[in-house]
């Protein structure tokens, strides 16, 4: 296709500089999104077994919430009752307080049983904090702010993603036929990571628009609707009509969820929400899957329940029951989300996912190298500070990632019962900084070789973490244990192929050990 | 036709920036005029008018580079995001 050169160039100075703005932050996003497609067999894999006796049958449910709302009156305002009772939900019936805009401090939720005497037991033992790490990590890319300061941040670098995709689109659309299939392994190592970048782009171009697009909406929908409410009225948050409280005896759970089913065959229930409003109305909302439909919710979609005759009264989120606007807008979630089709589809999302962490890579690669490249033509023999610490980070952040998630992944079986989300966190940023701090110190192409090895050792600990507490911990979801030996092993063919390339490679190169050797540290000065 | 540079992105993308929610904006206003939704946030219609805006500001701000000056982006933006508006105000969408 033929487009004017003036623009290629153009666009191809735009492609680079929002590039490299947004490039490192977008793999963290990635590489972390592409975890969080399997946050629920994750968690399942990291929580410590329950301590809680063995959940009573569904048809035991109302005695078991009898007695949490005698012992704990703070349950009424909400409480769960779960269908299926696995790590995810390690409870019949679980509770939160506190939480967003409360008084009593940040959210808790409670785990309730009934031990062989029908005597209540409750807990603050919950499932690992670790999928939902991981997940901030993602919605965050990588940034340890208040979710309100990150957001918008994380919007901004959405937005720059948009162009990115469009600006990268464009450049590559005159030699589109010929580069295509192309993949020149060579020895002009630059057009190879080229032809990388231009496949892996182009090929994943529908996932990217609908990652980029979906991210700025996740990142500012609180503003558009401010936006709007204040430009065209309507009342974007008007309150929502009080329900009076009703007289007469809500249906058991269980009779409440066979209602359900007999309306919705296709519909999976898994869990029901019961809320009590403040004027003392009781509603209840079912979460469920179809895996014929996309979900609204990372992994549910929701029915709003009558809760005294189990009819189905609200069906927006709730997948196959919606309307065209509500299916459309599902759409977009599950479109993002890829909780749609069921387990290839979450396996195809994750390797489009570390496609995309690859894409991100690549782009700051080719950025490095073409900075060497302009700075040699300029008669510049060492490369300046700036591409120095360019290339530095384009390996320290990547490697620190993947290293850092490992790591507090590994942390979370060897922790145990005593983890907490800020332990993780702990142990991620620290793994992470350190990985940036050796490549700052070390300069790219020495600390590259490190960091290899270092982040494939640190990723081969997760199952060997599982093996060493198996004792405790017994073995579940072996496909966590497999993929993690299976990165490390990736990571160590990477370091072979890295290995041979530092020490042949073309000597003013950010990989080459000998100029890094000569020039030692990645200051300028030296 | 006057060759496009990179030199002028910041007129260029601020434009876009600012222009290119405006516009998005005026155009869900519209949406939402054509399609008869009150509120925004509880019913699905008023979701998908809110939707509506990311795509047609990172549209804007993805293509505002191939206007050919600084001057061209603003002047061009501002008319059609002074149409958009003029539309609604005359439609009786702004509240």
């Amino acid at each position: 296709m033929k487009v004017r050169t003036d623009i290629i160039k153009m666009y191809k100075d735009v492609h680079g500089w929002v590039g490299i703005l947004s490039g490192l932050a977008l793999f963290i996003a990635f590489y972390a999104g592409a975890i969080t497609m399997f946050e629920e067999p994750l968690q399942r894999w990291a929580s410590p077994p329950v301590r809680l006796a063995p959940a009573p049958s569904l048809d035991k449910a109302p005695e078991l919430i009898a007695k949490v709302l005698a012992a704990h009156p703070e349950a009424s305002k909400g409480y769960d009752v779960n269908l299926v009772v696995d790590a995810n939900r390690p409870a019949r019936v679980s509770w939160a307080v506190g939480g967003r805009g409360e008084e009593h401090g940040p959210r808790k939720t409670f785990y309730a049983s009934l031990d062989g005497r029908g005597d209540l037991q409750a807990t603050e033992r919950g499932p690992s904090p670790i999928a939902q790490f991981i997940d901030v990590l993602h919605q965050q890319v990588g940034l340890p702010l208040d979710h309100e300061i990150a957001m918008p941040i994380m919007g901004a670098i959405a937005l720059l993603y948009c162009i990115a995709i469009v600006s990268g689109t464009v450049v590559l659309l005159p030699s589109l036929v010929s580069d295509l299939f192309a993949l020149r392994v060579g020895k002009n190592v630059k057009r190879m990571w080229l032809d990388v970048h231009n496949v892996l782009g182009l090929f994943s171009l529908p996932f990217h628009l609908i990652m980029a697009l979906t991210a700025v909406v996740f990142a500012f929908h609180d503003q558009f609707y401010d936006a709007q409410g204040l430009a065209f009225g309507g009342g974007a948050r008007e309150e929502r009509r009080a329900v009076p409280p009703r007289s007469g005896r809500p249906l058991d759970p269980a009779a409440l969820i066979a209602r359900v089913r007999e309306q919705a065959p296709g519909f999976s229930p898994i869990s029901v929400s019961f809320t009590r409003s403040p004027g003392g109305a009781l509603s209840a909302r079912v979460a469920g899957t179809d895996p014929r439909y996309g979900l609204r919710g990372p992994t549910a979609g929701f029915a709003g329940v009558d809760p005294y005759t189990g009819i189905i009264k609200a069906t927006d989120y709730m997948p196959g029951s919606q309307d065209r606007w509500s299916a459309t807008i599902t759409s977009f979630f599950a479109l993002h989300f890829g909780n749609f089709g069921g387990a290839p589809i979450r396996w195809a999302y994750f390797l489009l996912g570390l496609a995309g962490a690859m894409l991100f890579y690549t782009g700051n690669l080719l950025w490095v190298e073409s900075r060497r490249k302009k700075e040699r033509k300029a008669g510049l023999v060492e490369q300046t500070r700036a591409t120095r610490i360019l290339g530095a980070l384009t390996v320290g952040v990547p490697l620190g990632c993947v290293a850092g998630i490992s790591a507090t992944l590994a942390a979370a079986k060897l922790l145990g019962e005593s983890a907490t989300s800020g332990m993780h966190s702990a142990i991620y940023y620290a793994v992470f900084l350190a990985f940036i701090g050796w490549a700052l110190i070390r300069g790219a192409a020495r600390a590259g070789l490190d960091l290899l090895i270092a982040a494939a050792a640190t990723t081969a600990s997760i199952p060997i973490a599982t093996v060493i507490m198996a004792g405790k911990h017994p073995f579940t979801v072996p496909m966590v244990d497999i993929t993690a030996a299976l990165i490390a092993s990736g990571l160590l063919l990477t370091w072979r192929v890295m290995h041979n390339r530092a020490r042949g490679g073309p000597r003013d190169s950010v990989w080459s050990i000998a100029a890094a050797n000569a020039s030692g540290r990645c200051n300028p000065a030296s | 036709m006057a060759e496009v540079t990179s030199r002028d992105w910041f007129g260029k993308s601020s434009a876009g920036l600012l222009l290119g929610f405006l516009l998005a904006l005026g155009t869900s206003g519209l949406f939402k005029l054509a399609a008869g939704v009150g509120d925004t946030f509880f019913s699905t219609k008023g979701q998908f008018a809110m939707w509506l805006i990311a795509p047609v500001w990172a549209s804007v701000l993805s293509f505002c580079f191939l206007f050919a000056s600084t001057r061209a982006a603003w002047g061009w933006l501002g008319l059609a995001s002074g149409m958009v508006w003029g539309l609604l105000l005359a439609l009786g969408g702004v509240a």
